[in-house]
């Protein structure tokens, strides 16, 4: 780059610059072609004078002919995205240790001239921004959506700025008073030491009431403490609603106080059990409180519990109520399988006890349930269809067996006579002599002969006995069927099969092998016939079939 | 068919075969070459005086339907039986000796003639030590549970199954069929064995009537 001819750009520059501040806003709506050059001009100074500032940028200086709006914008934003992200830093820098702000300034005029200068460039460049985006031949809207941002964002820019300047020249300011940078600490710590106090105790501030604390505190309205504040303002919102819950109150302020000092002891000593939440705990919670923060207190109860006070003593009222039930041994319907010895008397008359029912409940009788049964009554009995049983009658088709008394005295007979009286039976059976049921109903029927007389005797007058022809006719209690047939000597065990089962008479009787001549030219007659007339069947089917497809095979056969 | 008839060349000789000799049965008399059988029963001291009370119901059918010589031999304390000329089968001299020693083992002579009468009829004998080890008063218990009380039990299956049962002291024998000495045997075993008399009864009498069914 040749310096003099940078310079002459530069005196245009600046005075395009002055120009453009001087226009009017409303003559930036219309598209000149005077206002974009001295606008180009302006930004290739701003770009080339920033260039030194940012690190990395990729551009020595900005292209600005034959180069689109948007393309400008973008060398504009490339160079200045890093740059603002550095100057953040910077700044936050500052925040931290303001006591730099004064190396800072002691460093030079130079650099407040420069710190001017930045700012000016940065407003410019805001400046610049809005110019771009109306050249650019987008819609109004857009326009003005844009403009919208980029003034938001340019005006958060300017509060940062502002902030920041205000910090940096109140730490300047600060830097110089020492006695003031010392209190600056001390409120600090304080301020430490109250949020811990205020996080330990149960009856909470309002935050009207820390507001106006943290208000007091900021007499001199800094923007760190501000931000400071909050910040802590955050966490004790936080803390507020944990401590919501009830369940923190004792442990932060014993936290804050014991972290510090943790000792073996506290942790593994009888004396103080700080890992268990106990009753004991929470009064000596209360102890401490009311030996500590005793004056803080009394301004609180002051204005009485407030309901936020109200719901964590509810809260821990039935925390305590629950902790004693889980202690206490349960109640006997909790327990499981419990026995009458195991609970107290009666006691299970006055739980509802819950069974499973096997059997179906009794049917409720109620006045349908009656009319119904007697209606099917009297319709059973009109129609006569009663459900009785009906005896079996087993038909007594064989005689009635005679049952063989076992004999338990001596037989009178011998051996031989009793299996000759068996053959005997065996083969002839009418000839077989009585048995002994027979003989005892012969002598019941003549007793019985000889009482009928006599009462006959007694009743009619006109009495005449019959003549008592007494015929020793043997009437042997034997199956008819035996009395008829004559019982072959051996006697053979029927087939299961009846005889005409076993061969009907049909069919070839005779081997191949005993068959005469003309017995053997008969069964071929025989077989020829049967053949025949089966062949003239099958023709007879197979005629009716053709008669129905065509009349061709008619012709044919005919 | 026809059967052509082979001329016999076999035989060079033109006679014919002689006759099949025919051979009457043998007599009883005439078996081992002629000589006489001889069958001998020893009598128990406790049947000596029986014998000598239903001698002559034993020696008349022995004698003169069996046609059997018999005789008492005192001194060896044995019946002897001899056949003799004219008994008509050999067999009779070994039913003479069973329906004997039939007798011996103590069955009454009109149950032991029904040897002499009917082939099929056998004796079997048994111990109640065969059925079961039994031991002093078990064993009385047993012998008293297979008489019964008069000896019922013993008639009641006597009379079912159609046979005739000795019972001396442990040894029991059984006269009858075959398969009624099975029935009774059977019955006999199950009292040894210890089930009550009217179980036994209750047996008997559906076999008895099983038994009567079949014909």
């Amino acid at each position: 780059m040749i310096p003099s001819a940078m310079a002459n750009s530069t005196e245009t520059a600046v005075e395009s610059l002055h120009h453009i501040k001087s226009t009017e806003p409303p003559e930036w709506l219309v598209p000149k072609q005077e206002l974009s050059q001295a606008v180009r001009a302006a930004s290739k100074l701003l770009f080339s004078s920033l260039k030194p500032h940012c690190p990395k940028s990729t551009f020595d200086q900005l292209l600005t002919e034959g180069f689109d709006a948007e393309q400008i914008w973008q060398q504009i934003d490339l160079q200045s995205q890093p740059l603002l992200s550095s100057l953040r830093r910077e700044v936050k820098k500052f925040e931290k240790h303001p006591e730099e702000i004064s190396k800072f300034k002691d460093g030079g005029v130079g650099g407040g001239e420069k710190k001017k200068v930045l700012e000016q460039i940065e407003t410019d460049n805001v400046v610049n921004d809005d110019d771009d985006e109306d050249d650019d031949d987008m819609d109004m809207d857009e326009d003005e959506d844009d403009e919208e941002e980029e003034d938001e964002e340019g005006e958060e820019e300017e509060k940062e700025r502002g902030t920041e300047e205000e910090s940096e020249n109140e730490g300047a300011e600060k830097g110089g008073i020492e006695d003031k940078f010392l209190k600056i600490k001390e409120l600090r710590e304080y301020l430490e030491e109250d949020e811990a106090r205020e996080f330990g105790l149960k009856k909470k501030k309002t935050k009207a009431e820390s507001k106006k604390e943290e208000e007091d505190t900021e007499e001199e309205g800094d923007d760190d403490e501000d931000e400071n504040e909050g910040s802590v303002d955050d966490d004790d919102e936080a803390q507020e609603e944990e401590d919501g819950l009830g369940l923190f109150d004792g442990n932060d302020e014993e936290d804050e106080d014991d972290l510090e000092n943790a000792r073996y002891e506290d942790f593994f000593s009888r004396k103080k059990n700080k890992s268990s939440k106990e009753k004991a705990k929470s009064r000596d919670m209360l102890e401490e409180d009311s030996g500590s923060d005793d004056e803080q207190d009394v301004d609180k109860r002051k204005n009485g519990p407030s309901k936020h006070e109200k719901e964590l003593d509810k809260l821990r009222s039935k925390i305590e109520e629950m902790e004693k039930a889980n202690l206490d041994p349960k109640v006997w319907t909790m327990r499981g399988e419990v026995t009458a010895a195991q609970r107290q008397k009666n006691s299970a008359l006055e739980v509802d006890l819950d069974f499973e029912h096997n059997v179906r409940p009794a049917p409720v009788i109620t006045e349908e349930v009656t009319a119904s049964l007697e209606d099917l009554i009297k319709t059973r009995i009109s129609e006569g269809m009663f459900d009785d049983v009906q005896k079996a009658r087993t038909s007594s088709s064989k005689a009635p067996r005679e049952i063989k008394e076992l004999d338990e005295s001596k037989s009178k007979k011998g051996l031989a006579e009793v299996y000759e009286e068996e053959f005997v039976q065996k083969t002839d059976p009418a000839s077989a002599p009585l048995t002994f049921s027979d003989e005892l109903k012969k002598e019941a029927s003549m007793l019985f002969k000889k009482l009928c007389l006599k009462l006959d005797a007694l009743s009619h007058f006109h009495f005449t006995p019959k003549p008592v022809v007494e015929d020793m006719s043997i009437q042997t209690n034997v199956p008819a069927l035996a009395m008829e047939e004559v019982a072959p000597m051996a006697v053979s065990d029927a087939t299961m099969l009846a005889p005409e089962e076993v061969f009907s008479g049909k069919g070839d009787i005779k081997e191949e092998a005993e068959l005469t001549k003309a017995e053997r030219k008969r069964r071929r007659a025989n077989k020829k016939r049967k053949f025949k007339a089966e062949a003239a069947k099958r023709m007879g089917k197979k005629a009716r079939q053709m008669t129905t497809v065509g009349n061709n095979d008619e012709g044919r056969e005919g | 068919m026809e059967i052509e008839t082979v001329p016999s060349e076999s035989k060079p000789e033109s006679n014919p075969l002689p006759p099949k000799p025919k051979f009457e049965p043998l007599k009883a008399h005439e078996m081992s070459d002629g000589r006489v059988q001889f069958r001998k029963v020893s009598v128990p001291p406790h049947r000596y005086s029986p014998l000598k009370k239903y001698w002559m119901d034993i020696y008349t059918p022995v004698y003169e339907q069996m046609k059997i010589d018999i005789r008492m031999n005192l001194k060896a304390r044995k019946v002897e039986l001899k056949t003799r000329q004219d008994t008509p089968d050999i067999s009779n001299l070994q039913k003479c000796a069973d329906f004997v020693q039939a007798f011996m083992l103590g069955f009454d002579v009109p149950d032991a003639i029904a040897l002499l009468r009917l082939d099929e009829l056998y004796v079997e004998s048994f111990e109640i030590k065969d059925v079961k080890t039994l031991r002093g008063e078990h064993l009385s218990r047993a012998i008293g549970r297979l008489s019964g009380k008069g000896g019922k039990t013993k008639f009641a299956i006597e009379n079912s199954t159609k046979t005739r049962i000795v019972i001396a002291d442990t040894k029991i024998h059984l006269l009858g069929s075959f398969a009624n000495i099975k029935i009774a045997r059977d019955s006999l075993c199950s009292l040894i064995l210890g089930s009550p008399a009217g179980k036994v009864y209750s047996k008997l009498r559906q076999v008895s009537a099983r038994l009567a069914e079949r014909f």
